[in-house]
């Protein structure tokens, strides 16, 4: 068994502190890919809808949740 | 120093930058020997602590939940508990969208390769020392790091092994005990 995956299993067990704070590590790594990765698509031409198909969601939430910082910087109209 | 270091001793010294290394910890500190110690072969240390009930899974939560109060950036340290390396994610990630491309805000240095040790920690493998030779012996074993560690009682080591209700005494008697049947 790997090291990482002996880990895993430690974490999850029951200290909830522990836990918890993990699932938060993994949200905030998770919204940090999405936004890199919905960038990277808008850059290269893809719409909302597809983005949004792709994320599971709905356009008008990919839209709310990118499309202002996208503005902000200056890369959207 | 390491010369009288028994090969199971250096494992040990080996394997406690690892532990640093897993915990994205920037130096080598006490608790990361004892970890080491634990996790390392059937030496007089690992086996002392073993039977007081000692668990390294145990032990890291307890670091963990002292070294690391979650921030606000990506919290490495939680990640690790999942076997998520942070540090490889975004290695991957900077491959593709350039340095950088994880970073909300600014970002911690860290530290690739060689990780220190700590002024505590060097301290621990000098009173391993003193011990074998306070106990005759010509060699310097887990045991005796262990032995060091409880003799120096300052650092993050005692505090998580009296958190998880060892008796420093008991267990330093158990050391030496085990350590005299294995000189004999």
């Amino acid at each position: 068994m790997s090291d990482g995956v002996q880990l895993a299993q430690e974490a999850s067990s029951r200290d909830p502190a522990i836990g918890l704070r993990a699932v938060r590590a993994l949200r905030e790594l998770a919204e940090r890919l999405e936004a890199l990765q919905v960038g990277n698509a808008r850059d290269q031409g893809w719409s909302w809808q597809e983005i949004a198909i792709c994320l599971g969601v709905s356009r008008q939430a990919v839209h709310k949740k990118h499309g202002g910082s996208r503005r902000i910087l200056g890369k959207e109209r | 120093m390491f010369e009288r270091f028994t090969n199971e001793a250096r494992a040990a010294v080996v394997r406690a930058q690892e532990e640093a290394r897993r915990l994205h910890h920037q130096v080598i500190g006490t608790e990361h020997l004892l970890l080491a110690i634990l996790e390392t072969g059937e030496g007089a240390g690992a086996q002392a602590l073993r039977a007081r009930g000692v668990d390294a899974a145990d032990l890291r939560r307890r670091i963990v939940g002292i070294v690391d109060p979650p921030g606000d950036d990506l919290d490495s340290a939680a990640l690790a508990t999942l076997g998520i390396d942070l540090e490889e994610v975004r290695r991957v990630t900077e491959a593709s969208f350039g340095p950088g491309a994880l970073d909300a805000r600014g970002r911690k240095p860290t530290r690739p390769g060689h990780i220190p040790f700590s002024k505590r920690a060097k301290k621990v493998l000098e009173l391993s020392l003193r011990e074998a030779v306070r106990l005759g012996h010509n060699h310097i074993g887990t045991g005796h790091v262990l032995l060091g560690l409880i003799r120096e009682g300052e650092g993050l080591a005692p505090l998580v092994l009296t958190d998880a209700g060892v008796d420093l005494a008991t267990l330093r008697e158990d050391v030496t005990r085990l350590l005299s049947s294995e000189a004999a």
